[in-house]
């Protein structure tokens, strides 16, 4: 027993003693991944972090936690000591967590140590689809309801934002909505034949467009991408989506609010500088990711903003279990 | 003249040929220990070799995974727990021959047939890469749901004490795969408003519970017998052997081949399928099935390891992982600048041949470890049972943990460790219960998918099934083993042939 | 013999897992309330998974639920009826043949453990069990326990947490500083 006591006592004075800036990393850092390994997420944070654990001079250990679209790591963070010895690593959708009744915590009990990264939503079809662009699809659907297959990942994912834009802009779609578990299987159905039209992240389709496996019929962004120039901007087509654009999923770092102000700095300061090296920004390039590097008080007005246009879109379309004002959540000023 | 010199380049090049050998010996082990999963080993490896070159990287992960297929199946000959899901088929027949004294034997015949099946997948996805994932390309949802009922059908085969208790547990575990949070429409389903329900059970939680922690504690029934001596007079299996099994081993390498590339199913259901498919056409086994069959080691054996060509056809080709390992894979090479998808094959065709020189050598490496240290390997059953069931017990709380780190896991591990070992005592066979868990997902989301797409008509699901050949194939091909499984049959067959025929059935 | 029984009639104990145990023809002590927990279970998940979303639509979550709750429903009131048919194996009891005193001792050791896991840790944790189980069943001399438990958590402790960076909770053992102050002082030493 004794040397239990002795192992307990030395762990509360190094844990003390840990907290200070002056010496933190003390010891290993978990950083919690939200998704899966394999996954956009997994793949953004395995490649940043490297480079951040040089800066800082200590350990990052990183574990895949999924499962609850992502709330269970969410939830797992917020629980440990506000140390800075926990970071999260997680992409947009937490902050639709309380609109869409999964959880009761979002990014509001973290703070960003860095918004590494976004994507770029683009709406492809499958090479036998009976259109090649937008305007040719909206006026197939009207001619044809019921009778184009969408992909969709359930409600609040990126597929079901970018439909609800559309409906709000061009009125209700009279189309088929096939479920996924995420845009990669979908995207494999597409090719296959099983759905017509999926809303995606450019990175996970522009290989198969590259190939002709998948037609682009509009990219969700105010200008087109010089990743693929050959895809309009959905703009083009319509200018009442300037409202809602730019709009994309986004992958971040972040620690529990309470986590010492030093603490935030020092690890905001290494993944800033890891955010730069160029293999780093190469590889998120090659991916069709659009770097943004921020920090602080950007960050959070950045997540603020986001929240804010997303929640009310949802609501609009009747995609929400819970209305965003319930959360404080003021509706985007015009 | 390319091709050539990328397919042997590993073998030239020292490094990367120690790093293959060094990856396949850390495999098998990987693979042997129950909760340490090539999936984890080749993510980590991610960050690990993240400032290597590709080629090394690339051959330490194929390494690896080559060797962890093959090693599940060690834990699940000797201890009766599946180092890795695609070993469960293998513990129905590796266990009771371990139990026997066999298990020398066992490991033999395993590592020979994982070796070959593995030659067959490689085979395939060198030569016929394209039109595999062509083909794999057409399965529609309505198709993969065929699939999974297919593979439901097979609670028959695995259940061979009372069928209506193997059809209850097969439902149990197709409702064990539902509970928790619903990942297409975000339903809570199963979970009666416990929030500890709502992330689901976590498939390895199960499998380990069932057949580690269940296992162990009915051995405490006997922990003052002696353990079983083993024999390991006869270890490579004969000449003869291999020959009598070869039209047996081409068939289900085949099934591991095309379920391996299916994008969605891997080696855990390859190799079910294929135990059923031995169950059904091997006429006269030397021992029954379950008792130690060989026919039960060689079907799962070379089809989980044919599978690993098989999940690399859709990401060479396409770009799209096979399986969970492919995945990372594919993620992998994206980190070291390579963009994987249709083009790759165009754009680096000499990617594609390291890759299948990579694997030629791997499984080389698979055969020399999986033939040596059988000796040692076979001790650990010799120890004696009081020391090795709480090693078992811990090593299968240890193991539910690292999973995916949630306590919940080892919670459900012990709950239904102590439930299995009930259902062992009453006769309620344990395999229908994983293969209801494999299978729920596939199961449930396709059907969705089907009926969604045919606008909730059952006239017209039912017209799809006709209009395309590989559906129609499918739903024969499910007609046909349902009704040779009831009684109907059975019955149709006595008034045709006389009673004589009863026994033979 | 009843013709649908297929399994091997000698293992009574569940040998493997493709031929589980049980008797085709008697029933085993306690087999009677397992069937009727099973039934209570089967129709409570029937009356859950209806209320998942009743008889909305055949794509709806709760289709395959509520179609395979029926069929555990069924086969379990089938095997339930068969079962009090049955007459009882001479000479089992619960005590004996079921629930021996070994086995009810492990079931509180594993409970122990998954309780105490968390808050104290992995290491303490795995120490104390794998100690006392071991000294319990092998009945072996103090300090020969303590060598083989010890070892054996020592191997599995340095797999799991060190190569494979396996988290297992610290507890009260300040595992991550002490791995870190080897860390750095073997990077010292390189330097």
């Amino acid at each position: 027993m004794k040397r239990f006591a002795l192992g307990a006592v030395s762990a509360l004075v190094l844990a003390a003693t840990g907290a200070l800036a002056a010496d933190y990393p003390a010891k290993e850092i978990q950083g919690i991944i939200q998704w899966g390994a394999g996954g956009s997420t997994d793949t953004v944070m395995r490649s940043v972090t490297p480079h951040a654990e040089e800066i800082l001079g200590g350990t990052v250990v990183m574990q895949n936690m999924t499962g609850g679209v992502g709330a269970i790591a969410l939830n797992y963070v917020a629980d440990q000591s506000a140390d800075g010895y926990t970071l999260l690593m997680g992409a947009e959708n937490p902050l639709l967590y309380k609109v869409m009744g999964l959880g009761k915590k979002d990014y509001s009990d973290f703070v960003p140590v860095n918004v590494l990264a976004r994507g770029t939503p683009i709406l492809v079809a499958s090479p036998n689809a009976p259109f090649d662009d937008y305007a040719g699809m909206m006026a197939y659907i009207k001619e044809h309801p019921g009778e184009v297959r969408f992909g969709a990942t359930g409600p609040g994912g990126l597929p079901s934002v970018v439909t609800a834009m559309i409906e709000t802009i061009e009125g209700d779609l009279d189309v088929i909505s096939v479920p996924y578990d995420g845009d990669g299987p979908a995207l494999t159905a597409l090719q296959g034949g099983a759905i017509d039209v999926m809303p995606a992240v450019l990175g996970a389709a522009i290989e198969g467009i590259r190939a002709g496996n998948m037609k682009p019929l509009a990219l969700f962004d105010v200008a087109k991408s010089d990743k693929l120039p050959e895809a309009p901007a959905v703009t083009d087509f319509n200018a009442a989506y300037n409202d809602y654009l730019p709009w994309g999923p986004f992958f971040g770092v972040f620690v529990a609010k309470d986590t010492p102000a030093d603490v935030v700095e020092k690890l905001a300061g290494a993944y800033a500088e890891a955010a730069t090296n160029p293999e780093f920004v190469e590889l998120m390039n090659n991916r069709g990711f659009t770097m943004m590097n921020i920090a602080g008080a950007e960050a959070e007005s950045f997540l603020s903003t986001w929240q804010q246009n997303t929640t009310w879109l949802l609501q609009d379309a009747g995609l929400t279990k819970t209305s965003p004002e319930e959360f404080g959540i003021a509706r985007p000023g015009k | 003249m390319g091709a050539f010199h990328d397919f042997f380049q590993v073998i030239l090049n020292p490094e990367l040929f120690l790093l293959v050998g060094l990856g396949t010996f850390a495999g098998v082990y990987i693979g042997a220990i129950p909760g340490l999963s090539v999936t984890m080993a080749v993510s980590i490896l991610i960050s690990f070799t993240f400032s290597w070159d590709v080629l090394p990287a690339i051959s330490l992960m194929i390494g690896i995974y080559m060797g962890g297929v093959y090693g599940g199946s060690r834990t699940a000959i000797l201890l009766n727990i599946p180092g890795a899901p695609s070993a469960i088929a293998t513990a129905m027949d590796g266990y009771p021959m371990a139990q026997r004294g066999e298990a020398g034997t066992a490991i033999g015949v395993t590592t020979v047939m994982s070796f070959f099946g593995g030659f067959i997948g490689i085979g395939v996805l060198a030569l016929a890469a394209p039109l595999v994932s062509d083909f794999a390309l057409k399965f529609q949802p309505r198709d993969y749901m065929l699939l999974a009922v297919l593979g439901i059908l097979l609670v028959g085969s695995l259940s061979s004490g009372s069928l209506v208790k193997g059809i209850f547990s097969g439902a149990l575990g197709i409702g064990i795969g539902a509970v928790g949070m619903d990942p297409l429409t975000f339903t809570e389903r199963f979970t009666f408003d416990i929030p500890l329900l709502t992330q689901g059970i976590s498939f390895i939680a199960v499998m380990i519970g069932m057949f580690g922690v269940s296992e162990a504690l009915l051995q405490l029934h006997n922990i003052d017998l002696p353990a079983v001596r083993q024999k390991i007079d006869r270890i490579v299996p004969s000449f003869n052997t291999i020959k009598k099994h070869l039209p047996l081993s081409l068939q289900t390498s085949t099934i591991g081949v095309i379920i391996g590339a299916l994008p969605g199913t891997g080696g855990d259901i390859a190799a079910l399928m294929a135990y059923d498919h031995a169950k059904r056409v091997t006429k006269n086994p030397e021992r029954k099935f379950g008792d130690g069959a060989i026919e039960g080691l060689v079907a799962p054996e070379t089809a989980n390891n044919a599978a690993v060509g098989g999940a690399f056809i859709p990401m060479m080709t396409l770009g799209i992982p096979g399986d969970a390992v492919t995945a990372i894979m594919i993620g992998a090479l994206y980190i070291h600048g390579l963009n994987p998808g249709p083009m790759l094959m165009i754009d680096q065709p000499h990617m594609f041949w390291f890759i299948v020189g990579t694997l030629v050598a791997a499984n080389f490496f698979m055969l020399l470890f999986g033939l040596t240290g059988i000796k040692l390997f076979t001790k650990i059953v010799e120890i004696p049972r009081a020391f090795l069931i709480p090693l078992i017990m811990m090593l299968s709380i240890v193991g539910a943990y690292a999973v995916n780190n949630s306590i919940n896991d080892v919670y459900w591990m012990l709950g239904f460790g102590v439930f299995g070992y009930f259902m062992r005592h009453y006769g309620y066979p344990l395999g229908p219960v994983i293969l209801g868990v494999i299978l729920s997902r596939l199961l449930d989301d396709n059907w969705r998918r089907a009926i969604i797409s045919e606008r909730e008509d059952l006239g017209r699901f039912f017209g799809g099934l006709f209009s395309s050949p590989l559906s129609t194939v499918l739903f024969v091909a499910v007609v046909l083993i349902f009704v040779s499984q009831t009684p109907l049959w059975t019955k149709g067959k006595e008034m045709i042939f006389g009673r004589s025929n009863r026994s033979a059935s | 013999m009843d013709p649908e029984f297929r399994g091997d009639a000698d293992h009574h104990d569940g040998t493997s897992d493709a031929t589980p145990g049980g008797y085709a023809d008697q029933r085993r002590p306690g087999e009677l309330v397992f069937a009727g927990l099973m039934t209570a279970g089967s129709a409570a998940l029937l009356w859950n998974a209806y209320g998942i979303a009743g008889f909305d639509a055949l794509s709806s979550p709760g289709a395959i639920p509520m179609a395979t709750a029926a069929v555990m429903l069924v086969t379990s009131v089938i095997t339930l009826v068969r079962t009090i048919g049955l007459q009882k194996v001479a000479g089992e009891t619960l005590a004996k043949d079921i629930l021996p005193m070994i086995v009810l001792v492990m079931f509180v050791l594993l409970v122990g453990f998954g309780i105490a896991l968390k808050p104290v840790g992995f290491l303490p944790t795995a120490a104390v069990f794998l100690i006392i189980s071991m000294k319990i069943m092998a009945r072996r001399s103090w300090p020969y326990t303590f060598a083989v438990a010890l070892g054996s958590l020592a191997l599995i402790w340095l797999v799991f947490r060190i190569v494979f960076t396996v988290l297992l909770p610290a507890g009260i053992v300040p595992e991550s500083e002490f791995i870190q102050f080897f860390r750095s002082l073997v990077q010292a030493g390189a330097k």
